[in-house]
């Protein structure tokens, strides 16, 4: 188990800046997600952990430990590929015998022919083989071991990849995108997996993903990444409901929230569109803002309603549980889409005028340059 | 469906052509593998297995087998490895990679023939540069304290260089001490670029992530990332370089005729050679087409065990 | 520290190669040099790379009666001159080309449409084609020289173009190369074409072939130095004519002609012949190691 600090790193290939100075500290025994759009330098960092890729600057730490010049295999970290990378000539049993073999046998013992001869090796090698089985019983995998990787589905190869990682019993684990390649239903079914197995392991996890569904329900902090720079890292219902900015606000949330324009006065009043939100800021300033409704916030009101947002449905999407409807405002060329109870919306067609109206303790407030502002609603 | 008899006149020019150059030749050989029919007579006699039984009986024939498996024996490990080693070097630099690529790959294009020549100027014994700087070495005292081992406390005198020093220098084609080992040399010479070329498309096919992984798993020496990753990996294009190096190192041909026609004393009397020796210059059909049949039965052999190798071993997916 | 261990090692890398480039390019650099040189700066091992480039007198030429004047000349320029004027070294370069553009020129008229039925048109028996196909891949040409030749010499075809050409003409490699290149074209393009009303023939030539001329690229590459650099072959099968020598035999018969110490030509011959694929080469790297390592694909 280990505690890890970055402190300042920063990376650059030739003159493009992947990663700007950037500060993260990880708590022993977390599950920490970064969380971020592709190329926006989440695998370079892990990588940079992992001790792969050296950084341009600043420091890592684990377990106060500065460990800048020790190279990834004196890390003792373990890492889970997107690509599995697991070698192809070798039999799973193999393939979890290699970082055990590597680290708990001497040079010596390694050397073919030679290590027979050695008294102490095959004591040891009886212990490596029991890790092995310990590892292929909790992933499930024993009917497997005689196999080699070519020969195992994608969701198999998976869980051999997390067995090579988990035999050795690391300080943390390092996750680049570990689900990517597997089919929608055994993603999910794997994410469950492997909250289990950082239950089970009580070790550090450090996960990355560009999927924000695996960040909400994995992890028990994220970190949202972008250009290189970390623009949140809190509690996975922390950055859903209060995002310190528009980015991250509009990055988080599927469908992405909608953003209007909307107009503040001295006293702290808000109105968008011409119409009163019953919500203040708490430090009152005049000018133009923006709002946030997220379409899970948003209804549908009846048509007598007053004081609500009106317009006409562009697109219809049914779910199933949810419908969402697009819907272009009538003021402006504003569009919004709204989630809606299927019983309510069933017979909404496209082209219907309809009445909007929004939870007003989840709207959330921006400043023009998108950073998050203060509100309270008025009661 | 309708769609026409084309098929017929697309393939059977080339199935003709087959039939005629690649399968009827073979038939030929193995009828006149079993006569003593020579060009220059009008008739020959069955001679049943004879000439086969030469193959063992007459020195010329042993030593020929000799110097053709010793050929394969010293190209093949070395040109491979060479290879090799090259291909990884040049993958690990960072700059400079393509211009070695570049010369290596050289001998592979020119004209062989033409590059056997230039080989023979330089290993001429009296007005060769090879032999120039080995007898300029000679007074040169790190030069010969390093060849003739004397720093690490050999006598001089009892070692190779130390002998040439004092004697003569070698006859690099002329002397059948020498004479093999100077046309595999040459073999090597040329062949190794094309492996190494091999090498690197091989090298370049691995997924940099395997090396993340071993490196994470704990190999951290070049050498146990070497045989945890890059050799295994490069299972498929060892059974294949391997394979065609050895095809073309049975098929040396063009040195041996130009440079030594198979002496001295038979020192490089190799297979290609010897069927060219028989069959068209002296006319010796029979004993040609014998050798021909034999010779057909190497390549066919290694061919079948790259079969073997490639279907068994070394394809992981 | 690191840093300074990582060029440490670069630089060692760099020696290593720099040493094995210096052997590779050895015989190269004999072989221009002495194309420069004079003969008894051949025989001296003195001159450097150019030699001193001194007026020399070719004896010969004054032995044909021509004045002093006319036989003085540059080392450089006796060299190749000889080269060209004693050897009819441009006929061999010419009959090179012939031999090397209808080998290949051949090789894709009978591959093409044969690869083209292997891998795109469904017929009876032609799982057994390509089986013969796979077979006569095994069978080196070299191998049943012998047998070829006796075939040849019973038409009394030996001493002619077409012993040059025959045995090549049947590329079952070419073959499959060609069959795997077509089996990546998409089916609906051939449809395509069919719907527009051409025939099986035109869309060979006009739907495949243009398609496949990467691959083609690198079969031509292929092939042309395959045939260009052959030895073994012509000299089965060319004895004595001269007009029919390709340049490898050309330059073996320069040298069982020469008298003594004539090296600087023979190298300037030399040079000529292996300098038009290296060139090339040179020009075009890329494409020529793919074509050449083709036989890696299979």
């Amino acid at each position: 188990m280990a505690e890890i600090q970055l402190k300042g790193i920063s990376k650059s290939f030739d003159d493009n800046k992947v990663i700007k100075s950037l500060d993260l500290s990880i708590a022993n025994g977390e599950f920490i997600t970064v969380l971020g759009p592709s190329g926006c330098g989440k695998s370079t960092l892990l990588r940079i952990i992992a001790g792969l890729e050296s950084q341009s600057s600043g420091d890592v730490i684990i377990d106060g430990r500065e460990v800048n010049n020790v190279r990834a295999s004196e890390r003792d970290l373990a890492m889970v590929f997107q690509s599995y990378a697991l070698y192809p000539h070798l039999s799973v049993q193999q393939n979890l015998m290699v970082p055990l073999k590597l680290r708990r046998l001497s040079r010596l013992e390694r050397f073919p022919l030679l290590n027979w001869f050695l008294p102490k090796r095959s004591s040891k090698m009886i212990e490596l083989n029991e890790k092995v089985l310990q590892a292929a019983e909790t992933l499930q995998i024993t009917h497997l071991m005689e196999r080699k990787p070519g020969q195992l589905s994608g969701g198999q190869q998976q869980r051999v990849a997390v067995g090579r990682a988990m035999v050795r019993e690391p300080v943390a684990f390092l996750m680049d995108e570990p689900l990517s390649n597997l089919d929608a239903a055994l993603r999910v079914h794997m994410r469950a997996e492997i909250s289990e197995l950082h239950r089970k392991l009580k070790t550090t996890f450090v996960y990355v993903t560009h999927d924000q569904a695996e960040a909400l329900t994995m992890s028990d902090r994220m970190a949202v990444m972008m250009d290189g720079e970390i623009l949140q890292h809190d509690t996975p219902s922390e950055i859903y409901n209060n995002p310190v900015n528009l980015q991250v606000a509009e990055f988080i949330g599927s469908p992405k929230i909608n953003v209007l324009p909307a107009e503040s006065d001295s006293k702290g009043g808000i109105t968008c569109m011409g119409l009163p939100i019953s919500l203040s800021m708490k430090t009152p300033k005049q000018g133009s803002i923006m709002l946030g409704f997220r379409p899970e916030h948003t209804e549908l009101l009846s048509s007598n309603s007053n004081n609500c947002f009106e317009g006409k449905i562009t697109y219809k999407e049914n779910l199933g549980s949810d419908i969402y409807l697009h819907v272009n405002l009538k003021e402006d060329q504003h569009k919004m889409i709204v989630r809606s109870e299927p019983d309510k919306a069933l017979d909404a067609k496209i082209g219907d005028m309809v009445k909007i109206g929004w939870m007003v303790d989840k709207v959330m407030a921006f400043e023009r340059n998108g950073q998050s502002l203060p509100t309270k609603s008025k009661s | 469906m309708g769609h026409t008899r084309s098929h017929f006149w697309f393939v059977s020019p080339a199935v003709i052509l087959m039939f005629v150059i690649l399968i009827l030749p073979i038939f030929v050989a193995a009828t006149f593998s079993f006569t003593d029919y020579n060009l220059g007579s009008t008739d020959f006699k069955w001679i049943g297995w004879k000439n086969y039984e030469s193959l063992g009986k007459f020195s010329s024939y042993s030593k020929m087998f000799t110097a053709s498996l010793t050929y394969v024996v010293i190209v093949v490990p070395v040109s491979v490895l060479l290879g090799l080693g090259s291909a990884m070097l040049i993958s690990s630099l960072r700059f400079g990679g393509e211009l070695y690529k570049a010369i290596f790959f050289l001998p592979v294009m020119a004209t062989l023939l033409a590059m056997a020549y230039a080989w023979e100027f330089a290993l001429d014994p009296v007005m060769g540069v090879i032999n120039k700087v080995l007898d300029d070495g000679c007074s040169v005292g790190w030069f010969y304290k390093f060849f003739t081992g004397s720093w690490l406390g050999f006598n001089p005198t009892e070692s190779w260089y130390g002998g040439i020093c004092s004697d003569r220098m070698p006859n690099w084609l002329g002397n059948k001490k020498y004479a093999l080992g100077s046309i595999s040399f040459i073999g090597i010479w040329q062949a190794f670029g094309f492996n190494m070329v091999l090498y690197l498309a091989g090298l370049t096919s691995i997924p940099r992530d395997l090396y993340a992984a071993a490196e994470i798993d704990g190999a951290n020496s070049t050498w146990e990332k070497f045989k945890l990753v890059t050799w295994p990996m490069l299972g498929p294009t060892h059974v294949f370089v391997v394979t065609i190096t050895s095809i073309r190192s049975f098929q040396v041909f063009d040195t041996v005729e130009a440079l030594t026609r198979g002496g001295p004393s038979k020192s490089t009397y190799m297979m290609v050679y010897a069927m060219y020796e028989k069959g068209v210059k002296q006319n010796l059909i029979g004993m040609g087409s014998t050798l021909t049949i034999v010779f057909l039965g190497f390549v066919l052999v290694l061919t079948m065990t790259q079969v073997y190798f490639i279907n068994r071993k070394v394809h992981y997916s | 520290m690191k840093q300074r261990t990582k060029l440490g090692s670069e630089a060692g890398k760099h020696i290593v190669l720099i040493v094995g480039a210096l052997v590779v390019i050895l015989p190269f650099y004999l072989m221009i040099s002495f194309s420069f040189k004079s003969p008894s700066e051949i025989q001296s091992i003195s001159g450097g790379f150019f030699g001193a480039q001194e007026m020399m007198t070719d004896h010969r030429c004054l032995k044909a009666g021509r004045s002093e004047v006319e036989c003085t000349m540059l080392p450089i320029v006796y060299n190749y001159r000889a080269a060209f004027e004693e050897a009819p070294l441009l006929r061999y370069l010419l009959n090179g080309v012939i031999v090397t553009l209808s080998i290949f020129a051949i090789q894709v008229l009978i591959a093409l449409p044969c690869a083209y039925a292997l891998a795109k048109l469904k017929f009876w028996g032609r799982d057994v084609v390509f089986g013969l196909v796979i077979f006569c891949l095994l069978i080196p040409v070299h191998a049943i020289a012998l047998p070829l030749y006796l075939m040849l010499a019973k038409f009394g075809l030996t001493n002619t173009f077409a012993a040059l050409v025959i045995p090549w003409t049947i590329s079952v490699f070419g073959i499959f190369l060609m069959r795997q290149f077509f089996k990546t074209i998409p089916d609906d393009l051939i449809n395509a074409a069919r719907m527009d009303g051409m025939s099986e023939f035109s869309i060979v030539w006009k739907v495949m072939l243009p398609s496949a001329i990467p691959a083609l690229l690198a079969f031509a590459i292929f092939s042309v130095v395959a045939h260009w650099n052959d030895y073994y072959w012509p000299r089965i099968v060319i004895t004595g004519d001269r007009d029919l020598m390709t340049p490898p035999l050309g330059l073996r018969m320069f040298k069982s002609d020469m008298d003594g110490n004539e090296y600087g030509p023979m190298m300037a011959a030399a040079t000529v012949i292996v300098a038009p694929l290296v060139v090339a080469f040179l020009l075009a790297q890329r494409r020529f190691i793919e074509g050449i390592t083709l036989t890696g694909m299979k």
